[in-house]
């Protein structure tokens, strides 16, 4: 029982930085902007965090300024991608690889060097319910504010203009621009958006992860939150569900090899998440319609007023 | 509007264009495909920047620089393809763009809002349904309802028609005589003659870009406007040279067929065409004809039913067999589908056949022989392209249906499969392909053809079908047509089988 | 007030001139905005550039080139394939390590056999296994529409952790000291040098690939089809050209010289399969390719840019202690430059104010 409860426990902070991933994509990717570059976004984000903790020791300057960075490299695919009209994917790939290596460049200093771990903040009387308790509410800040903002960001994008904006500029943008919507500065705006929620998920990581700087830290966490973008059918709600799923591939693979299960050959554990991946990504592919499924019908595709 | 000159890379749209509306007024834009009606209304609504001339509303200069600015000023526009967002309801479709209310959307007020124009102008709607549920006439209405929400008192229709049945292009009149009696003002964009003439208060001609007059009603007649229209006399009737119809080239047996939407989009429908004859299949866009083409080409799988080719079952080829056992089609989507716009012109030109002996040999192209045959095309057809090698990109309306045409007609087929065939081109073009299509009338190939245009489908069928609701619901021969029948055939109020 | 405005006038057609120039300005470009980040670790940019530039002005920095070109040419050639159809491979990486397991298991079946035997298996089991490796999201995508950038990416993963589950395991050298890798290669499985150089036979391998794989865009039916597709999928469905068996062939061949090239360095340059065999090579093959504007010819001199660039990571590492991951920096920005750049192909962009 005690293992089913730290199990679930790691689950919540393993889908953790999946969660906060996941939504900010979800917002760039529901107003049209395909946006692979969250791997890059999380290694800036990362070594952001990392270093402004370790030469300020200031949980909360890091995780602002993790979240600048992560805006700051998700502007230049904006520009790109939406004042530029260049080729999305090529562009996303590209923003990656600039993550990671400037992530592998600036962060060479850092490597081996460590920060204080990010505190647990549990919340009284709710953490003290069986079960559930340890689990939800005997986490760090984060963890909270990642599904807060879940919550949030959901009502937002159904219930409220600015979210009916933004999914009309991802399905039509020819329709919402000839009614008066800026169809630039919504997709700018998402964009960045998801460059933020890709710096506090890499600042997740960094600080609660792995508080130990090493190259690569991310290990594909990016990609998984594109796949989970596609799996929650573009939906906050949904992203819930399929982050803790992930997470809890992720939560099971380690505990497997604590408890000694696979130390023989532990890179099977480790594909484990990928693997799943493409197993839910088949699994999504053969459902019905896309339509209904809520696919932005203009993702991925420049606009030009005038140009249908 | 005054001297609005509007260029695009290598066409002049509008050349020093006036336009005068007067409230209250219904004001027809009359011309061809290409004349530039389109582009004026753009740049009325904020679409397009003028690079020259001026625009006065209600006496005072004004800058229009985005649909925003248009709509602030008064101005609606209802455009020929619906800017309206498919899996949004229509209440969300309405509310899109504006600025109130601000935050959470109050859809009750607005719905109800929505509901007392719709009731006021006699346009009923349903504003929780979603646009891809309802009808297409039903989605104009929606944004007829945009516009008037937003307080427009200048409505511009663009090609309002197209879409429409009969009693439905009824109702829309009377809406438009509404607003007119109200003080608001109406422009339509139409190229149909018998509508500008019966409903507008003046009439705009425009030719290649420059108004050629402004007529008033009284002063309206069929012959003077389709002269001003295409610059010359214009024949309304096209001499056929009677053919024996042979035995049957294609027999569709009770075929069902998938749309898009989930359920059937043809069903168990029973044709027959035979060698030399063309069929004209009549019916708004959206009754089946697209997926009835794309179930025969192949392009859409049939769900039941036989498909026969001469005798010959084909109905689980594949695509790449039937090009082979000749079916040539000539679809509806020119740029996206029959013409890749990247290719030369060259390699376009055998896009369906260059697997066929002269053009490839074993596993390799044959590039002169693709050449020649580009050569011989473009000749034959006067197709204007600067060369072989110009990419498909560069060709104007009117010459990429050629390239098509001369391209779909070159390999002798036996069946030709054509979708709003004339559609977008001006008169000598239309004239071209009509006269190429009965070439092959003549020559013993059959000819399935689709299209929204009456005048096409009486001016060239031998026998004419009547699609409504994925079934045909009327079939007779072309000398027996009667219009006013056919209008209610394809409205659905009335079957002959 | 006045504001600066973007105004983009689509091209009709594209210029000679414009489709050589773009690439060049912009690698030039990206190559020079490297320099505020060696300002910000506190390195002289010029000594920086100094390093690089003079890899290729001496001999054996040229020959490095060279070598390490190799697998980047090889990998590049091939996804010019699935590019040209928009196929997003972003899966060469692990084609390539899979090529290489290939390439190794035939070393250790065949350890006795004669040299050309053993590197003919060899290299046929690379392409081989790269190019099954490649089918597997190419039938995902061609069958059921599963996206192909995120499957390409996740079987990279499973690639190097398969190659690393043997170099950890099943596969190590006992002599290694614990170390991930296999024992070296016997000299009949290694890849001989071009004489009178000291760069390996691979790289003829390689210039004959580009040969073909530019033969078979330009000159066959698949060529042919592969343009179309790439074009519109609904006009190569009209024109009748089968999706699925295309994209299975592409993706084989793409795949396949991906494991070739992973076959190039264990067999040319490493001597020995072992963790880490590659250093993001299929990634930077995505790079050149998309800098050769998918010309098979043109990847020739960019994958030996390239190949410099990585040596000179090397020598930047070393001699000014920067990270490798310097070279990954460098071929972004310059990605970056040529994906701006790109757009200046098909529209004429200028700025005015009003």
């Amino acid at each position: 029982m005690a293992f089913f409860v730290s199990l679930l426990a790691h689950t919540v902070q393993a889908g953790t930085p999946l969660l906060l991933g996941t939504v900010g994509e979800i917002y760039a990717e529901r107003s049209g902007v395909l946006n692979l570059g969250v791997e890059g976004m999380m290694a800036m984000g990362a070594l952001t965090a990392f270093t402004t903790s370790f030469y300020t020791g200031n949980i909360g300057l890091a995780l602002a300024l993790a979240m600048v960075a992560g805006a700051l490299v998700s502007l230049v695919h904006a520009f790109l991608s939406i004042t530029m009209r260049a080729n999305q994917i090529v562009s996303g790939l590209a923003i990656t690889i600039l993550g990671l290596g400037l992530s592998g460049f600036l962060g060479k200093p850092m490597i081996g060097m460590t920060v204080p771990h990010l505190a647990s903040f549990p919340i009284p009387i709710l953490a003290e319910i069986p079960i559930v308790g340890p689990i939800f509410f005997s986490q760090d800040v984060l963890v909270y504010a990642s599904i807060l903002l879940a919550l949030v960001l959901w009502f937002v994008l159904f219930k409220t203009r600015l979210g009916l904006n933004t999914r009309s500029v991802g399905e039509n943008p020819a329709m919402a621009d000839s009614l008066g919507l800026n169809v630039y500065l919504i997709r700018y705006v998402c964009v960045l958006l998801g460059g933020v929620m890709a710096g506090l998920a890499g600042a997740y990581l960094s600080l609660l992860y792995t508080p130990l700087w090493i190259e690569g830290m991310t290990a594909g966490k990016g990609w998984i939150v594109i796949a989970l973008t596609i799996f929650a059918t573009w939906n906050p709600l949904r992203a819930l569900l399929g982050a803790y799923l992930f997470g809890g591939v992720i939560a099971l693979q380690f505990r497997l090899q604590a408890i000694g299960i696979g130390t023989q050959a532990p890179q099977f554990l480790l594909m484990l998440p990928y693997l799943t991946t493409i197993v839910a990504l088949v699994l999504i592919s053969v459902e019905a319609v896309r339509r209904r499924m809520g696919m932005p019908a203009a993702l991925g595709l420049p606009y030009v007023r005038g140009e249908s | 509007m005054k001297g609005i000159v509007k260029r695009f890379p290598g066409v002049v749209a509008n050349d020093r264009v006036d336009f005068e509306l007067r409230a209250g007024e219904v004001h027809g834009l009359l011309g061809e495909n290409g004349a530039g009606k389109t582009t004026l209304m753009n740049v009325l609504y904020g679409i397009h920047r003028p690079d020259e001339g001026e625009i006065y509303i209600r006496g005072e200069k004004v800058s229009i620089g985005s649909p925003r600015e248009a709509i602030n000023l008064g101005i609606g526009m209802v455009h020929q393809h619906f800017k309206l967002v498919e899996p949004h309801t229509v209440l969300e479709n309405v509310l899109l763009g504006l600025k109130e209310p601000a935050f959470i959307l109050k859809l009750k007020d607005a719905g109800d809002r929505v509901l007392e124009i719709s009731k006021r102008y006699e346009l009923p709607i349903d504003p929780k349904a979603r646009i891809w549920q309802i009808s297409m006439g039903e989605r104009q209405r929606v944004e007829i309802l945009k516009a008037l929400y937003r307080g427009a008192n200048i409505l511009i229709l663009d090609e309002p028609t197209s879409v429409l049945t009969p009693p439905e292009t009824k109702e829309l009149f009377r809406f438009i005589a509404q607003m007119a009696r109200e003080g608001r003002s109406v422009v339509f964009i139409t190229h149909k003659l018998d509508e500008v003439m019966a409903a507008s208060d003046r009439v705009t001609v425009l030719r290649a870009g420059k108004n050629v007059d402004t007529l008033p009603r009284d002063q309206l007649e069929k012959s003077k406007l389709a002269s001003m229209m295409v610059g010359r006399e214009v024949l309304f009737t096209l001499s056929k040279s009677p053919v024996v119809a042979g035995e049957p080239a294609l027999e569709l047996n009770q075929i069902t067929v998938m749309g898009d939407k989930g359920f059937p989009a043809v069903k168990n429908l029973t044709l027959t065409i035979r060698k030399g004859e063309i069929l004209g299949v009549a019916g708004i866009a959206g009754n089946g004809q697209r997926e009835l083409t794309e179930a025969i080409t192949g392009m859409r799988p049939i769900l039941s039913g036989q498909v026969r080719l001469s005798g010959k079952e084909i109905d689980r080829e594949s695509i790449s067999r039937r090009i082979e056992e000749g079916i040539a089609y000539i679809p509806e989507d020119r740029v996206g589908v029959a013409a890749p716009q990247g290719l030369t012109v060259a390699q376009d030109l055998v896009l369906r056949r260059y697997r066929e002996k002269p053009f490839s040999s074993g596993v390799f192209l044959n590039q002169r022989e693709i050449e020649k045959n580009a050569e011989t095309l473009i000749r034959e057809f006067k197709i204007m392209v600067s060369g072989k090698d110009a990419l498909v990109r560069t060709l104007s309306g009117g010459n990429l249906q050629k390239l098509i045409l001369a391209r779909e007609l070159s390999g002798h087929p036996k069946l030709i499969v054509a979708v709003y065939p004339t559609r977008g081109l001006d008169v000598g073009a239309t004239e071209y392909v009509r006269s190429l299509l009965l070439k092959q009338r003549e020559a013993g190939a059959a000819l399935l053809m689709v299209s929204e245009d009456l005048d096409e489908i009486l001016s060239l069928s031998d026998r004419i079908a009547v699609m409504y609701g994925g079934e045909i619901v009327g079939t007779f021969p072309a000398s027996k047509a009667n219009v006013e029948e056919i209008g209610l055939m394809m409205g659905g109020s009335l079957r002959k089988t | 007030m006045k504001s600066p405005r973007l105004i983009f006038e689509k091209r009709l057609t594209t210029s000679r001139t414009i489709t050589i120039a773009v690439p060049v300005i912009s690698l030039v470009l990206g190559f020079l905005s490297a320099a505020p980040l060696f300002l910000a670790v506190g390195v002289n940019p010029i000594l920086a550039y100094r390093q690089v530039l003079g890899v290729f002005l001496n001999v054996d920095g040229l020959t490095e080139s060279f070598t390490r070109g190799i697998p980047l040419l090889l990998a590049s050639v091939g996804l010019c394939l699935p590019f040209k159809m928009n196929f997003w491979n972003i899966g060469a990486e692990g084609q390539l390590f899979m090529g290489a397991f290939g390439a190794t298991a035939i070393v250790f079946l065949l350890p006795d056999s004669p040299a050309f035997v053993l590197l003919g298996s060899m290299m046929i089991a690379g392409f081989i296994f790269g190019g099954l490796f490649g089918l597997i999201p190419g039938y995902l995508k061609a069958r059921l529409e599963t996206n192909e950038v995120l499957t390409t990416l996740m079987l990279n993963f499973a690639a190097i952790l398969w190659v690393d589950y043997l170099v950890y395991g099943p596969w190590r050298d006992p002599k290694g000291f614990g170390f991930p890798l296999t024992p070296m290669f016997p000299p009949n499985a290694r890849l001989p040098w071009i004489p009178g150089t000291r760069i390996h036979t691979g790289l003829i391998v390689g210039l004959v690939c580009a040969g073909l794989v530019y033969v078979f865009l330009a000159r066959t039916k698949w060529g042919y089809e592969l343009k179309v597709t790439g074009e519109s999928r609904l006009a190569a469905k009209y024109a009748g050209i089968d999706y699925v068996k295309l994209t299975l062939l592409a993706m084989f061949i793409s795949g396949g010289l991906a494991g070739l090239a992973g076959m190039g360095l264990v067999s040319g340059i490493v001597l020995r399969l072992r963790h880490g065999i590659s250093p993001g090579y299929g990634f930077s093959a995505i790079i050149i390719a998309w800098l050769a504007r998918l010309n098979p010819l043109a990847a020739v001199p960019v994958s030996i840019l390239f190949g410099g660039l990585l040596v000179a990571g090397d020598a930047l590492q070393i001699g000014l202690g920067l990270a490798f991951a310097t070279t990954s920096v460098f071929q972004a920005l310059i990605l970056l430059f040529v994906v701006g750049a790109e757009v200046l192909t098909r529209y004429k962009v200028a700025l005015t104010w009003e």
